[in-house]
């Protein structure tokens, strides 16, 4: 009974291959790390067995191994210094803003955002310039961001995780918040750059 | 007018605030003070709708099959795809 089917991996590659490797994908930012973490999770999986049975649980299962090996390789690039994430050392520049404090009128009047999500949910180029937005970001803003917003992960646990203050994280935050902000209204709910630098 | 305006946020402040605002939960009597900031301020109202809406929009990856969501998100390539197959196939072995 105990009898050890092999896996038909070559079936896993074609049934979850893709949804595995953009599930990885919105996270890393790196199409190699995802291609990656793709092979690794069907190398765990080989040496795994799963409980539950049928064409769901299998892709849940893999979810749920995936899932692990990015947060491992978050941990793993936690100690590495990020080498592009220089940009962020210079004094976040608060441009945006009068002397006062308060808006300069260009940057507060992104008008043109939708009052739901549906609005936007069937518009392909949104989507396309969302992820150019995301591209953006300097590399471990992106991981603080991401595990946050996408995958709703408790704000201790993503300072645990990546060796973060509090401080550190909420500056973090608010700056990929107002880069994507900004760069949305840009580049697709129409305000002009022009706008911006006046 | 100008009085009640001092002791509460700037707009630059704000942002930061409201940011912090979707992570963690803030003491009363800031949220008081921002609370009456954004009755007074639209655009500070509009950048509290805009960075929920965000969240929003981005967690609706996580589940979502509309057209939309899926031009975000590539498939692999057929190379990528041979060359874990290779790697499955010399882990049986």
């Amino acid at each position: 009974m105990d009898e050890v089917v092999v896996p038909d991996s070559r079936r896993w590659i074609d049934e979850h291959g893709d949804y595995l490797y953009r599930f990885a994908l919105v996270r890393v930012y790196d199409s190699n790390v995802a291609e990656d973490l793709v092979q690794d999770t069907f190398l765990a999986a080989l040496q795994g067995t799963r409980r539950e049975s049928g064409p769901t649980a299998e892709r849940r299962w893999m979810v749920g191994i995936i899932k692990h090996k990015i947060v491992d390789h978050f941990r793993r690039t936690a100690r590495e210094p990020l080498h592009d994430d220089s940009r962020w050392d210079v004094p976040f520049k608060d441009d945006e803003f009068l002397a006062d404090g308060h808006w300069k009128p260009a940057v507060g009047e992104s008008r043109g955002w939708p009052d739901h999500p549906d609005a936007l949910l069937e518009q392909k180029q949104f989507w396309g310039v969302l992820a150019c937005c995301l591209d953006k970001l300097p590399p471990r803003a992106a991981q603080v961001f991401t595990l946050r917003e996408i995958d709703e992960m408790d704000t201790e646990e993503i300072c645990r995780l990546l060796h973060l203050t509090h401080t550190n994280f909420g500056v973090m935050m608010h700056r990929a918040r107002k880069q994507l902000r900004n760069c949305l209204s840009i580049r697709y709910f129409g305000r002009t750059e022009e706008a911006v630098q006046s | 007018m100008s009085w009640v305006a001092r002791l509460l946020p700037t707009c630059q402040e704000m942002s930061k605030l409201l940011s912090d605002a979707l992570d963690r939960r803030l003491p009363w009597h800031i949220r008081t003070r921002m609370f009456v900031h954004l009755r007074m301020c639209v655009l500070c109202e509009q950048y509290r709708h805009q960075i929920a809406l965000l969240r929003r929009l981005l967690r609706l990856t996580n589940d979502s099959h509309s057209a939309g969501v899926q031009v975000l998100q590539a498939g692999l390539s057929d190379e990528a795809k041979e060359r874990i197959r290779r790697a499955l196939d010399s882990s049986h072995s």
